[in-house]
């Protein structure tokens, strides 16, 4: 049962994509997807764990920045340069949140937004490497078997196999022991210490799985929409991506692809109101805040369970 | 073999001017049960705190098994064996009963798939028949007690802390939770925090009072409960 609503959220972009046959939609979609690999991998530290990472976007830039170094200056395949750019993000996320990971609820958060705050103005300040606030255009497609860029429905479709494969990762790490541990660590963390659980060892696995799942969004979004700039990577990526998992419903496998599905389109479907876009967020976050704090797919559960 | 379970020395813990503990040496035998009393204050929580991890004592050394266990990190020292309760119930409320169970597993090293079994055991064992997917926050008091208990004795600890086990319970199930505590003395060493007497009376081999951060007696339920000092505390002294 669950596995068929995943599998419908997903299929979602990829019918637009094949029923539509319009190119701005196909690529909405795309984005879509992309949105939808980070919302989950946020969820593994937000829904799961109980961490709220507001450096999420940052950790993202930094793969996208050293995936499109590696592709436009050194020549790599974008196959290779992905892995090696979500390693580092992952790497650099950890060391700059090494001194965070030990901090509670509200406090790491706020610790995030300084460290977003920092890779910002490091994305900014360093343009040998990002080209500073212009950023870097012409970023090419991923390329394919046939060494030339992956067309759009195709390219959609490697996506939407990056989306399976993690919330397929993601549901069984859920399952193992590593999993539960995080749940306890989520519902009680000094009790879980009492039990014998080394919280920060845990949470750093976590965060590291995490990271590396925002590394692989990175590289993909940068590659996809062909442009990178610190602005793709700031702290309203990160609250933005932060509100989809919560609005979808966080500690489950579905509610972050739903609100990823909901919320990613709205900036280019309102490419000419950006305000309404602010203005929807806005809006989104007090009426989550308030009367879904489980998110649309927590209430469902929650509807289904009374019944 | 050393034939002391837990053997904390000259332990003192302050909270800036206040002495919460100051030099209190507490050791127990295997197969002892250890029992505390002492006014509201007195320090017996924040030495169970010191033993079990949860703070770090200023001075003193804790040996458990003849091994130092004193300002290591919690989970370390919870996986040298020491499982505690606490005064209010610690347990997952949202989470299922047998999930409780099992998450005192966590910690230490896996049992692969005899794990349900082993929780069903620790259940049957602390006389717990609730539905293992039962929401562990909607049982009542004694149940989540007993819970509480089975999801420390999953771990098979060398010592089981209890701070106030009986607290809020009614006089049967205060009965019943004597034998449950009785009965597990063959599994592991017990130590207990309690204010009620005859919970003390009834399963220690002795007493220790500690009044005021120190040690102020340390002798069989018996001796103690004559000895005048003891009597004023809980009586009052007659001039009051």
């Amino acid at each position: 049962m669950r596995i068929l609503v995943i599998a419908m959220v997903i299929a979602t972009p990829l019918v637009a994509i094949f029923g539509l046959r319009n190119d701005f939609l196909v690529f909405i979609a795309g984005i879509a997807l992309i949105h939808m690999l980070w919302a989950s991998g946020l969820n593994l530290l937000y829904g799961f764990t109980g961490l709220i990472p507001l450096t999420y976007a940052g950790i993202a830039g930094i793969s996208a920045y050293m995936t499109v170094h590696l592709v436009m200056r050194l020549g790599l395949s974008f196959w290779l340069a992905l892995p090696i750019g979500s390693a580092a993000a992952a790497l650099v996320g950890l060391l700059l949140s090494l001194p965070a990971i030990r901090l509670r609820g509200f406090y790491f958060a706020l610790s995030g937004m300084v460290i977003q705050s920092a890779f910002t103005i490091a994305f900014v300040y360093f343009p040998a490497y990002t080209n500073g606030d212009t950023g870097i255009a012409s970023v090419p497609r991923p390329t394919g078997f046939d060494g030339g860029a992956i067309p759009s429905p195709y390219m959609e479709c490697v996506l939407a196999l990056f989306v399976i494969a993690a919330v397929a990762g993601i549901g069984l790490t859920m399952r193992s022991r590593f999993g539960r541990t995080l749940i306890t660590i989520r519902e009680d963390e000094d009790l879980a210490r009492a039990l014998g659980i080394n919280v920060t060892l845990n949470r750093t696995a976590a965060f590291i799985i995490s990271s590396f799942i925002a590394g692989l969004g990175g590289g993909l979004y940068a590659h996809y929409i062909g442009f990178a700039s610190p602005r793709a990577f700031d702290v309203l990526i990160s609250l933005n991506l932060w509100l989809m998992v919560a609005m979808g419903g966080r500690g489950t496998l579905v509610g972050p692809l739903l609100g990823a599905l909901l919320l990613a389109p709205l900036p280019y479907l309102l490419v000419q109101y950006t305000w309404v876009k602010d203005v929807i967020y806005g809006v989104a976050i007090v009426l989550v805040t308030l009367f879904l704090p489980q998110g649309i797919y927590g209430f469902v559960l929650k509807r289904k369970a009374r019944t | 073999m050393n034939d002391l379970l837990l053997e904390a020395t000259d332990i003192s813990k302050a909270f800036g001017g206040l002495k919460a503990l100051s030099n209190v040496n507490v050791s127990q035998r295997r197969g002892e049960l250890l029992g505390m009393i002492g006014p509201n204050g007195s320090g017996k929580s924040t030495f169970v705190n010191v033993i079990s991890g949860t703070l770090k004592p200023d001075s003193g050394e804790i040996l458990l098994d003849g091994a130092n266990i004193a300002r290591r990190p919690q989970h370390v020292v919870a996986r040298a064996g020491i499982a505690r309760t606490f005064q209010a119930v610690k347990i997952f409320d949202k989470l299922t009963v047998l999930e409780n169970v099992l998450a005192g597993a966590l910690g230490h090293s896996s049992m692969g798939t005899k794990e349900v079994d082993e929780a069903r055991e620790a259940l049957a064992r602390v006389g717990l028949t609730a539905d293992l997917e039962q929401r562990a926050g909607a049982l009542g008091l004694y149940d989540r007690r007993r819970l509480e208990f089975a999801s420390r004795l999953i771990s098979r600890p060398k010592l089981l802390m209890l701070d106030e086990p009986v607290g809020g319970l009614n006089p049967e199930e205060i009965r019943a939770m004597i034998g449950l505590i009785q009965s597990l003395r063959e599994e592991c060493g017990i130590f207990i925090i309690e204010h009620t007497m005859k919970v003390i009376t009834s399963l220690a081999d002795r007493v220790v009072v500690l009044v005021n951060g120190k040690k102020l007696v340390d002798d069989s339920p018996q001796t103690v409960l004559r000895h005048r000092e003891v009597i004023d505390i809980y009586l009052g002294t007659g001039d009051a």
